[in-house]
């Protein structure tokens, strides 16, 4: 029984470390931490279920249409939430309009899709009954490692990739260098829109297509980037599957109503331990 | 000349007087009266708001249609609370102070309703309450808050007695959810049990988000479980309680909440069979008879109301019955009283006893704020929707 507590647990893991990797991919361009994140990945899940399940279009193209409506939304959101506030405010006030536009997003959702989980259909062809080898325990780790890798990659290997990099570092500097930021923090949110969908797609068997997804995952996957470390990738992915596994383990141990508790409760005393996260790096401040 | 004058300017300020004299008596039989609505008609506790909300709209037409009450109209004054208990106590003092209506109906739920009730009963408002939880009643705390729908003990108790007397299972395993709701009502069902002499075998309170339920079902089946009872109305977790158990082959039966039953139910299940061997705590007055029959009031108001619904009911009709039955049930507290005054209209509901509408038979009393009878809470199997009723469960 142990192994299916810790395959559910790297599942829900999994999900958690993409979003948490949604996140940083934002954060690289913007210095953003977007409440709507979290939100994404519900618009994937819901999506692909409304053009799979109501629609009755093939697999592939609901697959595509998830991907595409995370991608606009991930445009949106840099448009709507944060182009503007960044340009003329250094005060977190992204975390007002970002948190607007999630619950907006909830709300529209809510009323459109209705409030209750609704099915995701099967992706593969599979029988149910299929105990852990079931399709909806490794796609969410399969999208986790194809989202890890590719992101790696596009950093390491595409001049896109570098730019992001160069912006991350420092934006002005980038900026004095003739790099448009604004299309290159534009592009950043949406890939993380294609991320966050791709893995609420995945995940969608496990999650339902559920309205109220989006603010847990967003608290899941800011707990996962705070324990990995803040801009950390490996820090995200290692962050998130931590978390998975030891809400699974905690829940298993002494029930569902200590979970979020002492999930939260290994937040704050990594924290505290260690400020800048398991990966990462520590701040200097020059004088 | 000028005597005159002042006889006539008196004469016409008699007549003024007089007429001010009588005119608030003339109006106030003809005004309307007026009934809050409190419905979280739009938000995550929408589903059966919306239908409770049919059944009312549908009372008060009707009444209307009919004259209204002793020549009053209904006028109704609806808030939508979207399921939120802040939003709930806000318009409830609207409610009775800004609006100053006569009665009110709600909040649909317990959350709510344990927030806006103490308003209402300061402001001295007759209020119907639709919401199950225990402690929503008071006959001293809110002595005019009657309730009309069943407790959340008598759903608990029905289900208990399933499980003891008819299924003849004493080896329980109790899931709950980590809502307010499920943790209350967890404890609720585990010291029932105990006065019955029983103890669960397992018993668990579950985030009801949880997307994976192997290690619950698994941990109860070790512990012997023979039956599993669910006090939830989370449906994602309901669901997930069944396709786990179906994915498992454990064929034990499922009792419990009354979402159990709810067509939302049905489209989460992996396989459609998932569903069978599932029992929830339902209504007399919403189960199908051995002739595929309903109650005849039942069918009576069904009748009534389909055409609004484009001839079919595809959610659980007992929702609407209840908003039916909550403006009947002022209806006829108000013709008892003989007015809208809130301690005639409180008097005239103590003494009801038998009121025979479609959601059941009502009897309250002087130290009694709950209306439903135990002996029409019946078992129903969960998979026999038809109509917004089911069948009855076995061995009944």
């Amino acid at each position: 029984m142990l192994l299916s507590v810790l395959v559910t647990g790297l599942a829900i893991g999994a999900l958690y470390a993409s979003t948490a990797l949604a996140f940083n991919v934002m954060y690289s361009t913007s210095k953003v931490l977007s409440v709507a994140t979290g939100h994404l990945c519900m618009l994937g899940g819901v999506f692909g279920a409304y053009f799979i399940q109501t629609l009755g279009l093939p697999i592939i193209v609901g697959f595509v249409g998830a991907l595409m409506v995370g991608v606009i939304a991930g445009y949106l959101m840099e448009l709507i939430t944060v182009r503007r506030i960044i340009n003329r405010s250094d005060e977190h006030l992204w975390l007002l309009s970002t948190l607007a536009l999630a619950t907006m997003i909830q709300q529209s959702v809510a009323l459109w899709w209705g409030t209750e989980p609704r099915p995701f259909p099967r992706v593969i062809p599979q029988e149910f009954g299929a105990g852990m080898a079931d399709q909806k325990y490794w796609l969410p780790v399969v999208a986790l490692i194809v989202i890890a890798i590719g992101l790696e990659l596009f950093y390491r290997l595409t001049m896109y990739g570098k730019v992001f990099i160069a912006v991350s570092e420092d934006a002005f500097a980038a900026r004095a260098r003739g790099v448009p930021t604004n299309r290159i923090r534009a592009a950043s949110y949406m890939i993380a829109g294609l991320i966050g969908a791709l893995a609420g797609f995945a995940a969608g068997q496990l999650t339902f297509a559920y309205f109220a997804l989006g603010h847990v995952l967003t608290l899941m996957g800011f707990i996962a980037i705070a324990v990995g470390g803040l801009g950390s990738n490996l820090g995200a992915v290692v962050g998130g599957l931590l978390l998975g596994v030891l809400s699974s383990l905690v829940s298993y141990w002494f029930g569902g109503e200590y979970q979020n508790t002492i999930a939260i409760g290994v937040l704050i005393i990594i924290l505290i331990v260690r400020p800048e996260g398991l990966f990462g790096s520590k701040r200097v401040r020059h004088v | 000349m000028r005597a005159k004058l002042a006889r006539r300017s008196v004469l016409g300020l008699s007549l003024m007087l007089g007429a001010s004299f009588i005119a608030p008596a003339w109006a106030d039989d003809a005004k309307p009266i007026r009934i809050g609505w409190l419905s979280s008609l739009t938000g995550p506790l929408s589903s059966a708001a919306i239908a409770e909300n049919i059944g009312v709209q549908f009372a008060v037409d009707e009444i209307n249609a009919a004259g209204g009450i002793d020549g009053r109209k209904l006028e109704l004054v609806t808030r939508d609370t979207m399921g939120d208990p802040t939003k709930a106590v806000n318009f409830a003092q609207q409610l009775a102070f800004n609006e100053k209506v006569d009665f009110v109906i709600g909040p649909v739920n317990s959350g709510e309703s344990l927030a806006a009730t103490p308003i209402l009963a300061r402001a001295g408002i007759p209020q119907i309450v639709i919401g199950t939880v225990d402690e929503l009643t008071n006959p001293k705390l809110y002595p005019r808050a009657f309730r009309a729908i069943a407790t959340n003990s008598q759903w608990v108790k029905g289900a208990n007695d399933y499980v003891l007397d008819k299924l003849k299972l004493n080896k329980i395993a109790i899931i709950g959810d980590t809502t307010g709701y499920g943790t209350a009502t967890v404890k609720q069902a585990e010291a029932m049990l105990k006065e019955r002499g029983v103890t669960p075998v397992y018993s668990v309170l579950i985030d009801a988000n949880k997307a994976d339920l192997t290690d619950e079902i698994g941990k109860a089946k070790a512990a012997g479980a023979e039956v599993i009872m669910t006090w939830s109305a989370a449906t994602g977790l309901l669901g997930r309680i069944l396709n786990t158990r179906g994915e498992m082959g454990w064929d034990v039966p499922v009792v419990g909440h009354p979402a159990l039953m709810g067509t939302p139910i049905r489209d989460l299940l992996n396989k459609p069979e998932y569903w069978d061997n599932t029992y929830a705590s339902g209504y007399a007055s919403m189960t199908i008879d051995e002739n595929g029959k309903f109650p005849e009031r039942t069918q009576q108001l069904m009748d009534a109301v389909k055409p609004k619904l484009g001839g079919k009911i595809d959610f659980t009709f007992w929702w609407i019955a209840l908003g039916y039955d909550a403006v009947k049930i002022l209806e006829h507290a108000i013709k008892k009283a003989g007015s809208t005054d809130p301690a005639a209209v409180q008097k005239a509901l103590e003494e009801t006893q038998g009121l025979e509408l479609v959601y059941t038979t009502y009897s309250w009393g002087p130290d009694d704020r709950n209306g439903f009878p135990d002996e029409d809470i019946v078992i129903n199997l969960a998979n026999t929707f038809t109509d917004g009723g089911f069948k009855k469960a076995p061995h009944q």
